[in-house]
């Protein structure tokens, strides 16, 4: 009962505000400066319906009025205003229509960069990013975004949201078998966090994936890089993560899939493998039994 | 004479015999049958000794070429009778392996509550084993949850340091916008003294023309 109420005055509301919108390009109102002050309670009034549309759970009608009162603030040249317009739109169609909601965030970022803030713009391709994450599934995009993301976040040196973004390109990257940029990120992010007293218990797990991905596309690099790695890093040398890793390798020599397999399921006993590492590691595994098969 | 020798001989090695077989029995029998028992062996003992003496004698009559070996057989049969005196001894006061058994209960041989002992033991070492992972686990787990928290802590390190960038700069601002206020009202106020200046002379000429105007009639 209450919601109905409001949508039915947001409805008036909209109506209203498009009158005003239409009278102010008459000429008389024109004239006399007038047009200034109906386009802004114009806007107001856009942005009081979408209000009402929330409550009343109508999400596409909200982003709809949102999105008309961000048009008319850049008419009125109030970018910041558009771009916040934009932004409640965008949140208001990610519940609706995601297609929507990335037009409008869209929109929102090409403000804020051109306005010079681009921690916001950062974040919002973080959004939008995991809208293609989980409701369109496009996991291309998605890395797009967060690629671009990252770079504003470094641009502004703001490097652990940087490195947040970049290792979920890394995650995806090698979700899709884009194994040397992969590589190439996973090693960048652990060489900056080995030094950061903060963050270096966490570089042990990216030289870790890092080598998996090696390990994928040949073994010879592996070897070399788990090298290089305990070198850079002596720390990673004890960890349990690097004990599997030359397990594994033996394994791969072997072409033993039996000791593979042992080995896996001594590591997953004390700390559970995550979706992504039980990817890669039946990926490793395929390639043993690949291998064995062609001996035959 | 030998063949007496022989004789007793024969007769020690069944008194013998018989004394072992007793003595054997003896502790596993209690009250009557034990007494009357004890007594048997205590005079079978008894001509045990005497045929000891008795083969002395008949040793003692011996030339003493042949002796030697008979010699030594006596004292061989001297030993095993005190052998067999320290047995008697021995079992009477002895407890058999029931009388232990009624004193300590229904444990039936030693043999198997050793063995529960043992599966006892290596169960204690498995569950503690056990325990000692699965600490492990929780520890590695920790680990890892410390990590996150570390990796969030920095991130908001750094976002902090950027609102207090960005506060500085406002003020900053704020303070530039504030003079520049101020520099406006003063200039206002300066208009306002020349415009009123202005009027006054203005009006002064005007009077000043009037009043010449007026004298020069």
């Amino acid at each position: 009962m209450d919601t109905s109420g409001k949508e039915k005055e947001a409805m008036q509301l909209m109506a209203e505000a498009d009158k005003k919108v239409k009278s102010s390009g008459s000429f008389l109102g024109g004239m006399f400066g007038g047009s200034h002050h109906k386009v802004e309670d114009a806007c107001e009034m856009y942005a009081r319906a979408a209000n009402m549309f929330k409550m009343a759970k109508n999400w596409t009608a909200a982003g709809n009025a949102f999105c008309q009162g961000a048009r008319l603030h850049m008419q009125l040249q109030n970018k910041l205003d558009s771009a916040t317009s934009f932004v409640d739109a965008g949140n208001a169609y990610k519940k609706a229509d995601p297609q929507e909601a990335i037009n409008c965030i869209n929109a929102a970022i090409d403000i804020y960069t051109d306005m010079g803030r681009f921690t916001i713009a950062a974040k919002h391709h973080i959004t939008i990013a995991e809208v293609y994450e989980s409701e369109l599934v496009d996991i291309e995009k998605a890395i797009a975004h967060y690629e671009q993301a990252a770079d504003y976040y470094k641009g502004e040196e703001s490097n652990s949201s940087a490195n947040k973004c970049l290792l979920k390109v890394g995650h995806y990257s090698a979700q899709l078998e884009q194994y040397p940029k992969a590589i190439e990120i996973y090693e960048q992010v652990a060489t900056n966090t080995m030094d950061n007293p903060l963050l270096k218990y966490n570089a042990k797990e990216y030289f870790f994936k890092a080598s998996l991905c090696h390990f994928i596309v040949d073994e010879l690099n592996a070897k070399l890089a788990i090298e290089k790695y305990e070198e850079m890093f002596p720390a990673f040398a004890d960890s349990r993560e690097c004990k599997l890793l030359k397990k594994l390798l033996d394994a791969h020599e072997e072409q033993n899939c039996e000791a593979f397999t042992e080995a896996v399921k001594e590591f997953d006993s004390i700390s559970r493998l995550d979706q992504w590492l039980t990817t890669m590691l039946l990926r490793i595994k395929k390639t043993i039994q690949g291998d064995a098969g062609d001996l035959k | 004479m030998s063949s007496d020798f022989e004789a007793y001989e024969q007769d020690f090695g069944t008194l013998t015999a018989e004394i072992t077989n007793k003595i054997g029995r003896i502790p596993k029998l209690g009250g009557e049958e034990k007494t009357q028992l004890v007594l048997n062996v205590d005079k079978q003992l008894e001509e045990v000794r005497e045929l000891m003496e008795q083969m002395d004698l008949e040793v003692r009559e011996i030339p003493i070429q042949s002796r030697g070996m008979y010699q030594s057989r006596l004292k061989s049969y001297k030993g095993e009778m005190e052998k067999l005196e320290k047995d008697f001894k021995r079992s009477r006061i002895a407890y058999s392996d029931e009388v232990r058994n009624e004193l300590l209960g229904e444990d039936a041989g030693s043999s198997e509550s050793q063995r529960a002992h043992l599966l006892d033991n290596t169960e204690k070492l498995e569950r503690s084993s056990r325990r000692l992972e699965a600490g492990y686990q929780i520890a590695v787990e920790t680990e890892q949850v410390g990590q996150e928290i570390l990796a969030n802590l920095h991130s908001d390190r750094e976002k902090i340091q950027r609102s207090r960038e960005r506060l500085r700069e406002t003020d900053a601002n704020l303070g530039k916008s504030s003079r520049i206020l101020t520099g406006m009202l003063r200039r206002i106020i300066q208009n306002r003294v020349l415009v009123f200046v202005l009027g006054a002379t203005i009006l002064l000429t005007i009077i000043l023309a009037i009043y010449f105007n007026v004298r020069g009639h």
